[in-house]
C-alpha cells in the first residue's frame, strides 16, 4: 500500500467552547476520491478551512506526503499543491473569467502569456472557453462555480477539495460537475468532495467520511456507508430504519 | 499625592463626556454598522451652539444642553436621510469616505462662518472648584460629570425599559431580523444617529466651559471617541461608557507624566494599540 | 470591460495607449517653448503633482482595494527629509530626495506590516492614526523639524552635471520639466504594474482577499510591494513639491492633504490610468479659480455686485473654501459617482449601448 498523500491525525477545531473538529482521523492515498458527507454543521467546511491554511487545528496533525501543515498560510499550502474551492463561491467579480484563472495560473508562472495558456487550457477543461471576456460577477451560478473548478485547476495542484460545488446547481450542470470530477480522477488528481448530492457522493468516492457534531462517525466504503445504521440516525434522526 | 489623585479624579470627571461621544459613536456603528467619521464634527457643532447660546443669549452652558440637545438630533437626522441612508450598502470605504467629507463640509462651513478664532467660554464659576476631602476639583468638572450621569441613566433606561429602545437595540443585534418582526429599521437608522449626533452635541457643550473650541477640533475627538468605541467594543454601550473612563483617566494621567504636547500623541498611539491586539475591545462583544 | 482591469489589457501590448502616451509626453515637453506665462507653467505644475500623487495612491487604494486616508504621511516624509537634508545638512535635493524617499517607503512598510491585518473601514482608521501620529511627532520634534514653523529654504543649489550647469532651478521651466518627467514616470510604471502579475495579484486581493489567499496569493507580501511602490512616488512627489514651493510646515502631513489625495482618484475613477489624471485636471483649475477669486470674478461680470454682502462674503472667503469644496466633492462623488468621471461615462456608454441592442432587436428581427 503506498503511503498516504494526506493525513489527518486526531484533528480538532475549538472556537471558544465549541469544538467545530473533534478527534477527526483518516488518511487518503494518491488518486482516490474521498467523500466527506455529514449533516449540517457536522464540521465538513471547518476541517477544510484547517487543511488550506485558513485557520490551524487547535489540536492534531495534517500532514501533506508526509510533510506538517499546521500553521502554514493559505497561499504556502496553495503552491505545495493542495487547493480548495469555496462553499458560497468567490468570484473576483470585476475581472474577467479568463483574468479570474489567470490569477491562478499565476501560482506557478510569472509570465502572462503562459499563464493566459494555462487559463484558456482550464477554461476549456470545465467548458467557459466561450465566456472568457465576461465580467465574472454577471455569471449565474452554474458558470461561477465551473469558474472556481477552472481557477484552481490553474494552481495545478495535487489535491483538490471541493466545497459543495454541486449546490445549486440543476441536475444537467451536475452532472457536468460529476463527469469532470470523473475526468480529473482519471488524470491522476486526488480529490476530497464535500457534497449533499447523496447519489452523486455514492457514484463518485472511492470511499466515504461522516462527520456529525464534529466528530467522524463513520468511514468506509459507499455501500457500506449507505446501510450504516448510525449514518441514517444522524441524518434523518431517530425513529428512521 | 495630591496632585496625583487630583488628576485620576479629573480624568473620570472628563471621562463622563468622553463616554458621551463613545457611546453616541457606537449606538450609530451599532444600527448602521458605518463608522462616522464626522463624529468630532459633530461634537464641534455642539460647541458652538452652546458658545452663541452663552454669548449671545446668556444661557448657562449647562442648561443650554436643553437647546443644544433637540438642535443636534435634528442635524443627525437630516444627515442620515440625505446622505448616510443612501450608501448603507455601499463599500465600507465609501462609507467612512463619505462621513469623512460630511466632517470636512461641517467644520469648513463653521470655519467660514465664524473663522478660525479660538472661542473660549468662561463662565462665573470657570475657574471654581470644590472641596472634596481634601482635594481640589473643578466645579465644570463635575457639572460636567452630573450631567453626564444624569443622561447616561437616561439612555440605558431608554434602551433597556421603552419599545423604541428596544426596537434600536434589535435593529442593531441584527436589522434582518428586526425588519421581518416589523420594526420600521429605517426610522431606527434616523433615530439612532439623531441620538448620536445629540449625544455628541452635547458632550461638546459639557467640554466647553472646561476647553477651548475652534472649527478644527473636531479630528482631534473623533480619533478619542474611536479609541473609545475600539477599547468598548463597536456597538456596545456599556463599552464605550467604560471606554470614556478609561481614556479620560489615560489622559489625564498622561498629561500628568508628561507635556500635554504629548498628549495628542499618546491617544493616538493608544488607538493604534487597541485596534491591532483587540479589535473586539475589552469586553470582547459587539452587542448593544 | 473594465478599463482598468487587467481585461482589457490587450496580449501584448497594444500600440495604442503607448503611442498615445508618447505623443501626450512630446506635446507637454513642447509646451514651455510656446507657453511663457509662469502663472499657467505654475498650474502645469500642479496639475503634474496632483497626476503623481493620484497615480500613486491608486497603486494601493485603487488597484489593491486599500483605501488610505493617511498618504500626506508618506508625502510630508518625502518634503520634510529632502529640505532638512537639504537646509541644515545642504545635501543637494537629487540626493537628499533619495533618502526622504527611501525613509517613506521604510516607513510605510512598518506602518504596512502592522496594519495591514486590519480590513476595509478599520485600515482607513489605522491609516489616518498613522499620519497624525507622524504629524505631531514632527510638530513636536522641534531640535530636528522646527517644530510648527517649518522650514524655509533659503538657497537651492544649481545642478551641473559634468561640470556643465542644468539648472539653476529659477523659474517654473525646470519645475514644469522636473514634474512632467516624475508624472510620466509614474503613469508608466501604473501601466506596467498593471499589465504585470503583480496587477493580477492586487486587483484579486481587491476583490477577495481570502479567495486569493487560497490561490497562491501571499497578501502580507503583495499588499506591502503595493504600498512601498504607492509610498515611494507619493514620497518623490513630496520632495519635489517641497523645492518647488521652498517651505515646509506640519500641515503637509494633515488630514485634508490625505483626502485630497484620495480624492484626485476618485473623481477620475478609481483603479484606472486615466482616472487620475482626470481628476488632477477637475480639482486643480477647481482649486486655483478659488484661490484666485476667478469663480468670485465670474459671478462680479454675471452682474453679482461686488458690494453685495454675498459679493464680500465671497470675495474674501472663497479663496479658503477650498478644503470645503472638497468636502463637497467627496459627498458627491460618493453619492452619484462612486466609479469616479470615468465609470460614470462608461456606464452610460453601456447603457446606451443596451438600449440601442434592446431597440434594434425590438425593430428588426432578422439580421
Amino acid at each position: 500500500m503506498a503511503a498516504p498523500v494526506l493525513e489527518i491525525k486526531q484533528v480538532s477545531k475549538f472556537f471558544g467552547g465549541l469544538a467545530a473538529n473533534a478527534n477527526v482521523s483518516f488518511s487518503m492515498e494518491e488518486g482516490m476520491i474521498m467523500g466527506l458527507i455529514g449533516p449540517n454543521g457536522a464540521g465538513k467546511t471547518t476541517l477544510f478551512n484547517c487543511i488550506t491554511g485558513y485557520y490551524p487545528p487547535s489540536r492534531g496533525e495534517i500532514l501533506f506526503k508526509g510533510r506538517r501543515m499546521n500553521g502554514l498560510q493559505p497561499d504556502q499550502v496553495c503552491k505545495l499543491g493542495m487547493a480548495r474551492t469555496w462553499q458560497k463561491v468567490r468570484p473576483l467579480a470585476k475581472m474577467t473569467v479568463l483574468d479570474n484563472v489567470m490569477v491562478g495560473a499565476l501560482a506557478r508562472t510569472n509570465s502572462l502569456r503562459v499563464a493566459r495558456q494555462a487559463a484558456m487550457e482550464q477554461l476549456g477543461v470545465v467548458r467557459l472557453a466561450q465566456r472568457a471576456g465576461a465580467l465574472a460577477g454577471g455569471l449565474p451560478i452554474g458558470e461561477r462555480k465551473r469558474l472556481e473548478v477552472a481557477r484552481v485547476l490553474a494552481t495545478r495542484p495535487e489535491i483538490l477539495l471541493l466545497d459543495e460545488v454541486m449546490g445549486g446547481l440543476n441536475p444537467a450542470e451536475s452532472e457536468e460537475i460529476i463527469q469532470l470530477i470523473l475526468e480529473l480522477k482519471r488524470g491522476g488528481l486526488t480529490q476530497m468532495v464535500i457534497e449533499h448530492d447523496m447519489k452523486a457522493i455514492m457514484r463518485i468516492s472511492d470511499r466515504i467520511v461522516v462527520l456529525n457534531s464534529g466528530e467522524k462517525l463513520a468511514e468506509g466504503l459507499p455501500a457500506e456507508i449507505v446501510s450504516n445504521r448510525d449514518v441514517v440516525t444522524a441524518y434523518l434522526g431517530e425513529g428512521f430504519e | 499625592m495630591t496632585e496625583f489623585l487630583q488628576s485620576l479624579i479629573s480624568g473620570v470627571l472628563v471621562g463622563g463626556a468622553y463616554a458621551l461621544i463613545g457611546i453616541g459613536l457606537t449606538i450609530i456603528f451599532g444600527v448602521m454598522r458605518i463608522i462616522n467619521f464626522a463624529h468630532g464634527d459633530l461634537l464641534m457643532v455642539g460647541t458652538y451652539i452652546t458658545y452663541f447660546a452663552f454669548t449671545l443669549l446668556g444661557i448657562d452652558p449647562f442648561l443650554s444642553i436643553v437647546i443644544s440637545i433637540p438642535l443636534m438630533f435634528l442635524l443627525g437626522a437630516f444627515l442620515q436621510k440625505v446622505f448616510i441612508n443612501r450608501v448603507l450598502n455601499a463599500l465600507p470605504q465609501n462609507q467612512i469616505l463619505l462621513t469623512i467629507g460630511l466632517g470636512l463640509v461641517m467644520s469648513n462651513t463653521v470655519m467660514m462662518l465664524f473663522t478660525s478664532d479660538y472661542r473660549i467660554l468662561t463662565t462665573s464659576y470657570s475657574s471654581s472648584s470644590v472641596r472634596m476631602g481634601g482635594l481640589s476639583i473643578s466645579t465644570p468638572l463635575v457639572l460636567s460629570f452630573l450631567v453626564t450621569a444624569v443622561i447616561t441613566a437616561f439612555l440605558y433606561w431608554f434602551l433597556l425599559k421603552t419599545d423604541t429602545g428596544q426596537a434600536i437595540r434589535a435593529t442593531a443585534q441584527d436589522r434582518e431580523a428586526a425588519q421581518l418582526m416589523g420594526i420600521d429599521v429605517k426610522r431606527m437608522s434616523v433615530l439612532a444617529t439623531g441620538m448620536g449626533s445629540a449625544l455628541a452635541g452635547t458632550a461638546g457643550a459639557l467640554i466647553l466651559p472646561t476647553y477651548y473650541t475652534f472649527p478644527q477640533v473636531g479630528s482631534t475627538y473623533t480619533l478619542k471617541a474611536f479609541v473609545i468605541v475600539v477599547l468598548g467594543g463597536m456597538g456596545s454601550v456599556i463599552g464605550a461608557t467604560l471606554g470614556g473612563l478609561v481614556v479620560g483617566v489615560a489622559e489625564s494621567l498622561a498629561s500628568y507624566f508628561t507635556s500635554s504636547d504629548l498628549k495628542e500623541l499618546f491617544v493616538f498611539v493608544l488607538f493604534l494599540v487597541v485596534l491591532l491586539f483587540r479589535p473586539a475591545g475589552l469586553l470582547g462583544k459587539s452587542r448593544m | 470591460m473594465r478599463a482598468g482591469s487587467p481585461s482589457c489589457a490587450p496580449r501584448g501590448a497594444s500600440p495604442l495607449p503607448v503611442v498615445g502616451f508618447l505623443a501626450a509626453a512630446a506635446l507637454l515637453a513642447a509646451v514651455p517653448a510656446f507657453v511663457q506665462s509662469p502663472y499657467a507653467l505654475h498650474v502645469m505644475v500642479l496639475l503634474f503633482l496632483a497626476i503623481i500623487q493620484g497615480e500613486s495612491w491608486n497603486v494601493l487604494g485603487g488597484y489593491t482595494g486599500q483605501y488610505s486616508v493617511g498618504h500626506a504621511a508618506y508625502f510630508g516624509v518625502g518634503a520634510y527629509v529632502t529640505l532638512m537634508l537639504l537646509q541644515f545638512r545642504q545635501v543637494p535635493p537629487w540626493w537628499g530626495a533619495w533618502a526622504a524617499v527611501l525613509l517613506a517607503v521604510v516607513l510605510g512598510l512598518v506602518v504596512g506590516s502592522i496594519t495591514f491585518r486590519l480590513r476595509g473601514p478599520y485600515f482607513v482608521l489605522a491609516s489616518i492614526a498613522v499620519a497624525e501620529i507622524v504629524r505631531l511627532v514632527v510638530q513636536n520634534w522641534k531640535s530636528v523639524t522646527n517644530g510648527a514653523e517649518g522650514i524655509l529654504v533659503t538657497e537651492v543649489p544649481a545642478l551641473r552635471i559634468g561640470g556643465h550647469l542644468v539648472t539653476d532651478f529659477t523659474g517654473k521651466v525646470p519645475f514644469y520639466y522636473a514634474g512632467l518627467g516624475l508624472a510620466a514616470v509614474t503613469v508608466a510604471v501604473n501601466w506596467a504594474v498593471q499589465h504585470s502579475k503583480l496587477g493580477y495579484y492586487f486587483q484579486a486581493i481587491r476583490e477577495d482577499q481570502d479567495a486569493a489567499h487560497s490561490l497562491g496569493i501571499s497578501l502580507a507580501r503583495y499588499k506591502n510591494v503595493a504600498l512601498a511602490i504607492s509610498a515611494f512616488f507619493t514620497a518623490w512627489s513630496g520632495a519635489f513639491y517641497g523645492i518647488y514651493v521652498g517651505f515646509v510646515d506640519p500641515n503637509l502631513l494633515a488630514v485634508d492633504v490625505s483626502v485630497q489625495i484620495v480624492l484626485i482618484c476618485i473623481i477620475g475613477g478609481i483603479g484606472t490610468i486615466l482616472g487620475p489624471v482626470l481628476g488632477a485636471l477637475v480639482l486643480v483649475p477647481l482649486s486655483e479659480a478659488l484661490r484666485s477669486n476667478l469663480i468670485a470674478e465670474g459671478l462680479f461680470s454675471l452682474g453679482l455686485s461686488p458690494t453685495s454682502r454675498t459679493g464680500l462674503f465671497l470675495k474674501e472667503n472663497l479663496a479658503q473654501a477650498h478644503v470645503l469644496i472638497y468636502g463637497i466633492l467627496v459627498v458627491v462623488v460618493i453619492l452619484y459617482m462612486p466609479d469616479g468621471v470615468l465609470g460614470f461615462v462608461k456606464n452610460l456608454a453601456r447603457r446606451r449601448a443596451a438600449a440601442r441592442g434592446a431597440a434594434a432587436a425590438a425593430t428588426g428581427g432578422a439580421a
